[in-house]
């Protein structure tokens, strides 16, 4: 049923009622934490709290994002339950397989895209920004149903950790399988990093009246953003504390140090500015030097730990960022050095409820309480994580399966590819030709080149990265020789920040609204064509295809800063060609 | 404070939210005062929306087919010659 022994609580544990009343019965992943009874008591107070209660969303909207982040974490217990859950609130088995296939066939617009969100939560929340809250309320979503679909993803991300690290075994059993677990990985849009909040409406609650702010004033000194940003619900706020109070306060098994600690690389693994400088702050309060800290973050490895608390600490960062590969071997190597399993599962819930709160405020984006000392960005590499990144990566491209059949000899597989990936090789050609017949024919080059060579193709990055950067370097060639005396070297005097802007009227609030698709792509495909062609390929590249800086700067040949400049150059650019169009005084297209 | 001119030196950070925090307490600060660099600022992140969105440079399925069994004749023919 899972790794751990489970004791009689008997009849009167109150817990165990309300979970009867919720579920009809009392699920594994609970059963399996007897041991400690005070971690069951928290997460039944978090559940009733963020998930049972009707409040803005309702318990179907719930249920389908907790359903739809569990299916895609690839976590089998909670998919189980929240698959049963809709059932017993009568969604239909037709219409949960529907959503599972493709949930905007199958919702609304607005439900659909409030899933949208919660899945870019739960798996890109550096991504995240308050473009993406503006698309929820643009839906009709209060600031009270967004603060409820954050705290729903939150605490599913919590309990998918919690059951990965018990071993709990479904309560029941369902023919349809998740998918295997998506890594934390990139998103539309850019990289925030968290911190670009708050983006919710919040009211004044004072520790002097609200008995959670007085418990967190008394544990922390003052009460920190993350709970200052949730005051529209604030009863949610009093289960957080409560599961505080009974998860880190406690030190009759892991210390607070420990506990620290597991927050301190959790929060790393998941790129959490905020949380690490937090944890930063705490373990600098009991007595541990920020270099030290830092040290852990960066990596505890060399850090002045036991080697029972480094293992302690893998096995919290392996949970976190790892949870397909954790196995009852990483419980059991623990119990070797000397962890009991009532400590063991301590860690599991400190663990799971530090992804609860880096989810939580990634997706309030409050700004840190205590000086940062260290800001993730897109490209950080914390040692394990970019090795976590790489292998998912190419774990995670769906064009791996073809491309090992084209290198068995297959050619049917590698037309495959070049359907699948014509449109995006044309778009990055055309956006350094910017002419329709030779890019056309740079398409059939880059192609004809990347079956050459995809018997050296490692799977080091995507298949998609990799055609690209051909692509990039066939349009560059043919631009070359085409003009031989335009220099696409660096131009440092042009690349500076000193660009200055000429129209600064405000544009309309939703540009998008004043004219048709076809004539948005009209207007950006005319601008982008006067770009010069440096300019044009960076944005091409970044904006349309949406690579990362980096792997923009790798396909061009070209280094970061340069990359960066010219990017920046682009957009202003462009801003000054599209103003015209969308500036709030500006004609109206077709006036 | 900083000038409209230091704000703009790293708008490209800040866009691509590669700024470090004090940095970025700084810019924001200057948005929060200054009218025309917010406009600024909102048209470049409205204008990178424009663009990622407006399905640009689309290659039509019309022309993508004949390139792409062009493609595969000539692959065909190396492999088999």
């Amino acid at each position: 049923m899972s790794y751990f022994g489970e004791v009689d609580l008997g009849s009167s544990f109150q817990p165990f009622y309300t979970l009867r009343e919720s579920y009809g019965f009392v699920p594994n992943l609970f059963r399996a934490q007897t041991l400690l009874p005070r971690l069951i008591e928290a997460e039944a107070g978090l559940s009733a709290s963020l998930l049972w209660k009707e409040r803005a969303l309702s318990r179907v909207q719930k249920e389908f994002i907790a359903f739809i982040v569990a299916a895609a974490y690839g976590n089998a217990y909670c998919f189980a339950q929240h698959h049963q859950t809709l059932s017993s609130l009568g969604v239909t088995e037709n219409q949960i397989d529907q959503v599972m296939r493709d949930h905007h066939q199958a919702l609304s617009r607005p439900d659909a895209a409030l899933l949208d969100f919660a899945l870019k939560l739960a798996f890109s929340a550096p991504w995240l920004s308050s473009e993406d809250i503006v698309v929820l309320q643009d839906h009709g979503f209060t600031d009270e149903s967004i603060l409820e679909a954050i705290l729903v993803t939150s605490l599913t991300i919590f309990f998918c950790t919690l059951s990965t690290a018990m071993g709990a075994s479904p309560d029941l059993h369902l023919p349809a399988k998740p998918g295997p677990r998506k890594a934390l990985r990139p998103a539309t849009g850019k990289y925030v990093g968290g911190t670009a909040g708050p983006y919710l409406r919040t009211v004044e609650l004072s520790p002097d009246s609200f008995p959670p702010f007085a418990f967190l004033v008394e544990r922390f000194g003052f009460v920190p953003t993350i709970f200052r940003a949730q005051t529209l619900i604030p009863d949610v706020i009093d289960a957080e504390a409560d599961t505080v109070r009974k998860i880190l306060m406690p030190e009759n098994l892991l210390s607070h140090v420990q506990k620290e600690c597991i927050f301190l690389v959790g929060s790393a693994a998941n790129l959490n500015t905020y949380c690490v400088a937090a944890h930063c702050e705490m373990l600098r309060r009991m007595g541990v030097s920020a270099e030290e800290s830092d040290q852990i973050a960066i990596d505890h490895h060399q850090a002045e730990l036991s080697d029972a608390d480094k293992r302690l600490l893998d096995f919290a960062v392996k949970l976190t960022s790892r949870p397909s590969e954790f196995h009852s071997e990483d419980v059991e190597l623990l119990r070797q050095h000397g962890f009991s399993e009532a400590h063991i599962m301590e860690a599991a819930a400190a663990t799971a409820l530090n992804s609860f709160f880096n989810t939580l405020q990634m997706g309030l984006g409050t700004t840190p309480d205590f000086e940062t000392n260290r800001v993730f960005g897109p490209e950080d590499a914390h040692p394990f994580r970019a090795a976590d990144r790489l292998t998912n990566e190419a774990q995670a491209d769906p064009d791996s399966e073809l491309v090992a059949r084209v290198q068995r000899g297959d050619l049917d597989a590698f037309e495959e590819l070049v359907a699948r990936h014509s449109r995006r090789v044309y778009r990055t050609l055309m956006g350094i030709l910017s002419n329709i017949e030779e890019a056309q024919d740079a398409v059939q080059d880059t192609f004809l080149k990347a079956f050459q060579h995809i018997g050296d193709f490692q799977g080091r990055s995507k298949f998609s990265t990799w055609v690209l950067t051909i692509a990039s370097n066939t349009g560059l060639q043919r631009l070359r020789e085409r003009r031989p005396i335009e220099s696409l070297d660096e131009v440092p005097s042009e690349e500076g920040g000193d660009f200055r802007p000429r129209q600064v009227r405000a544009w309309v609030e939703d540009p998008e609204q004043l004219c048709s698709q076809a004539e948005r792509r009209r207007l950006v495909e005319s601008a982008v064509m006067q770009l010069p062609p440096k300019y044009r390929m960076v944005l091409v590249l970044r904006d349309m295809e949406q690579l990362s800086g980096l792997e923009v700067a790798a396909a061009l040949g070209l280094g970061v800063p340069a990359m960066k400049a010219r990017l920046f150059r682009a957009r202003m650019m462009l801003r000054e060609a599209l103003a015209p169009y969308f500036a709030s005084s500006a004609r109206r297209m077709g006036q | 404070m900083i000038t409209c001119d230091e704000f703009m030196a790293e708008l490209g950070n800040y866009l691509e939210g590669e700024v470090a925090n004090e940095v970025r307490k700084e810019l924001e600060r200057h948005l929060s005062h200054c009218r025309t660099c917010q406009v600024v600022y909102d048209s470049t992140l409205k204008t990178v929306k424009i663009v990622t969105d407006s399905g640009s440079f689309d290659l039509p399925e019309v022309a993508a087919l004949p390139i792409r069994e062009k493609i595969m004749s000539r692959i065909r023919k190396e492999t088999t010659s």
